[in-house]
Order: structure tokens, then C-alpha cells, then sequence
């Protein structure tokens, strides 16, 4: 008999949520233990021997310590009984579309969003300098992205990744990603969305479907979206940048 | 029964030569149909209804048209007879860790050999300005991918990666990528690769465990090495640099 699975990891990084939404959702039996990312706890001894590169999500499940969110949710989606065949379908056809879109996924959607989102609140909410270079460059590959999932992903029947009627991990892990937009300024957040209405609709749809353990998850991140908030309000006000040692990092 | 395997490659590319190499070691039959990235091919009409999303290596089998090459490798893998388990064994654990390696590459070893070569050798080649920025942060990348790959990936009794005493396609697809590196001014090379002597010693082995396939496959890329040798050795006699259409684009 295996041993319980250890999940570690931070509800501020967009792969960890998925996997922790994917485990409550299916009834799956974990312990969560929390990596603190902002207080570099990835860094200590102690976390390195779960994954010596040093990232969350990462699991221990008997003897097996595993990391890279994807091949964690297909792992889970196969090793646990009673998981619902929508979420990584066994047919080898569907199963290479999904397979296709998570791969999509690491040079595209993941690299455009993460580096906006950390050159533009995160990074400088840590006192990281802004980097208007980075930030338009990866604006760019965000907004490419958006586009493809907006004309080629959400083709077809149904309201999911690749048409299907019913989620896969694919869907939580792009939707994940994109919640992390949550933190930007709001202006900015409406214009780079706002355009696209069936990625609004199948982020609504993938939110819909794996409630309540989606809101549940990303109740820090709402938290950190508010704290931003307020924060931009009060430099509008006083017209001066004030230092902040309340933002946190999300980079895996 | 399903129709003919259709490959849509360019052997300049990594992830085709990973596909084409591993097609022909395991008696796939199939047609490949050159698609030339320097020519543009890949944004023709005809092209664009295979893959969408315009890049190379593509598949059409049947129905199913497939892209990203991770996908088209695990696919292959599984829907077709008779091909050894090791590639991607069936083994839930030995697949999830081949699965970690398979996500990992993207945005390490691949994100930074890419970016390495084209803003030093490939890009130039096409006309496109140096960029030693890009260049310096791309080297940063791929020497951390061959640390991790030298003290982490190649750990354990065999010599592939995940300590396998045979390959998996998780090989095959990295070790094409770090064929790519070829290309560079053999000083350049020898600089990143020497220090990492796993690496350079399970490069060979794979190899080894994959030709003749794998250096008929290289072909290409081993005359354009050549073409680039010339046309340095002309720079430095001459002391000018000449216009030059004769490099590829690898960029997929």
C-alpha cells in the first residue's frame, strides 16, 4: 500500500493550484505542505530533497517524488481509481490532442503570462526593478496566445480545449494560468482580455466546473489582487511610489 | 484501417529529426514531406490546414492531425505495434518521470539552446541583427539545462537520462536538441559542452543506441555546420563580414 501523497506547495504559483483543485475535486487523499515561495523556502535543504530543481509542485507518493505539474495531473489522473476518463482520456487520439495543447502550453500561454505578470506587479512588488522591454516582449507572446486559444483551442462543439464537452487537466492548467492576470491593474487586465469572449466564457465555464475547490484555491491570490489594488489607489493618491514588502512572488 | 503516416519535417529542425530518427529506428511506415522553414513553407495554405498553428514537426494519421512533437513521440509510442517499451513504458512511475523530463526541456534546454543559436549563428544567417543581449541571456539558460541535465537528469546506474539503461524519447528529443548546437564557432561550442562530461558522454551513447538513423537524419545539419565553418574562416581571412543566404532557419 502506497504511502499518503505529499503535496508541496505555494496557492500563489498558477501549477500548483491546478493540481490542488484536481485532487479535491476527485475525492483524492493529500496532505498539503506549504512551500513559501516569497520566503524562499523552495531554497532550503529540506525541500531540495523532494525535487532538487528546486520548484513547486512537487509530490511524494510512496516512493515516488515527481515534479512538473503536467506530468503530476496525468500521473494522478492514472495512478488514483474512480477519476473521470474526461480528465486525461485513455484513448490515445484524445489523450495526443491534450497531450498537444500542454505541451502548447510551456512556450506559450505560461511563458507570455508569467513573464507580463512578474515584470509589471510581482517582480517589483518584491523590489525587482520594472523592465518595460521584458514586459512589452512578453505582452506580445500573451497576446499571440490568447489569440490562438481564441481561434484554434476553443474550436468545436463543446466549451472546452479542443472542443470537448468536459473539462480535461488541460483546461485547469491554461485557466489557472490565467487567473494569475488577476493581480494586474484592472485597466490593464480588460485590455488585454477583454477581447477575447470565448476564452471569458471557458474561463467562467472552467471555473463553474470545478467549483467550489477553484474559488477555495484562489482565495490568496484574491487577496493579493486586493492588497495590489489598494496599494495602486494610495500612490494615485499621494502621486509617489512607496516601497512594498507585501507582494508576493509567483515565479516556479 | 488508417491511412499512411504523413511526417511534415524540416531535418534542420530538432523536434523533426527527433520524430523522423525515432520512425525509422522502430520500422514506422510512413512518408515524409519537407516543409522548408527558410523558404517559408511552413505559412503556405496547404501547410496551415495540416497545423494551424504553423510549425514543425506535424502528423497527419487518419483522422488525426497532431503538432508538438512530445505528443507526436508519446503517440507513436502507443499507436503503433511492436515498439520496445523503454521508449515510454507503460510503468506509471517510470512514465511519469519520462513525462517530467519531456515538460522540463521546454523551457530550459530547449528555451535556451534555441534562443543561444539563433541570436549567435542562425539568425545572422537569415539577416536578422545580432543580439549579444539575448545571446548572453539565452547561454545563462542553457548552461543551467546542462548542469541540471549533468548533476540531476543523468544521475543514477545508467547512462540515459532518469538513470535508464535505455533510451526513452525523452533522450532522443533533447540530444537533438543539443545537436543543434553544432552550428556555433567550434570555440563557442567546445566552451558550453566540454565542462559537462555525463552529458557529452550520454550525447554519444544515444547516438550510438539510434544510428545509422541518427546520423542520416543530421545530414542537413552537419553540411550547414560546414557552410558556417567556411564562411567564418572567409571572415577572418578577409576581416569583413559578407552577406550570406546560405544559413537555415531552425527556429520551429
Amino acid at each position: 500500500m502506497m504511502g499518503k501523497l505529499n503535496a508541496y506547495v505555494d496557492r500563489m504559483s498558477q501549477p500548483c493550484r491546478a493540481i490542488l483543485i484536481f485532487c479535491r475535486l476527485n475525492g483524492i487523499d493529500f496532505e498539503e505542505i506549504k512551500v513559501d515561495i516569497a520566503k524562499s523556502h523552495h531554497l532550503s535543504p529540506e525541500f531540495t530533497e523532494v525535487n532538487p530543481l528546486q520548484k513547486v509542485p512537487a509530490i511524494l507518493h510512496g516512493n515516488l517524488n515527481l515534479f512538473e505539474s503536467h506530468a503530476i495531473l496525468a500521473y494522478l489522473s492514472s495512478a488514483f481509481p474512480g477519476i473521470a476518463d474526461h480528465w486525461y482520456p485513455t484513448d490515445v487520439i484524445r489523450r495526443a490532442k491534450i497531450n498537444s495543447i500542454l505541451d502548447w502550453h510551456h512556450s506559450n500561454l505560461r511563458y507570455g503570462a508569467e513573464i507580463y505578470v512578474t515584470n509589471t506587479v510581482l517582480g517589483p512588488a518584491i523590489g525587482r526593478p520594472r523592465n518595460p522591454k521584458a514586459a512589452a516582449e512578453a505582452e506580445k507572446v500573451l497576446l499571440s496566445s490568447l489569440s490562438k486559444l481564441e481561434n484554434i483551442w476553443l474550436n468545436g462543439d463543446g466549451r472546452f480545449l479542443l472542443g470537448s464537452f468536459q473539462p480535461s487537466i488541460a483546461d485547469l492548467s491554461l485557466v489557472c494560468e490565467l487567473t494569475q492576470l488577476e493581480v494586474l491593474d484592472e485597466m490593464d487586465r480588460g485590455r488585454i482580455l477583454s477581447p477575447y469572449k470565448k476564452v471569458l466564457g471557458w474561463i467562467e465555464d472552467t471555473r463553474t466546473a470545478t467549483n467550489p475547490y477553484f474559488e477555495e484555491m484562489h482565495n490568496i491570490l484574491y487577496r493579493a489582487k486586493k492588497k495590489f489594488q489598494q496599494q495602486r489607489s494610495r500612490i494615485a493618491e499621494s502621486g509617489t511610489e512607496t516601497t512594498n514588502n507585501r507582494g508576493r512572488h509567483s515565479k516556479m
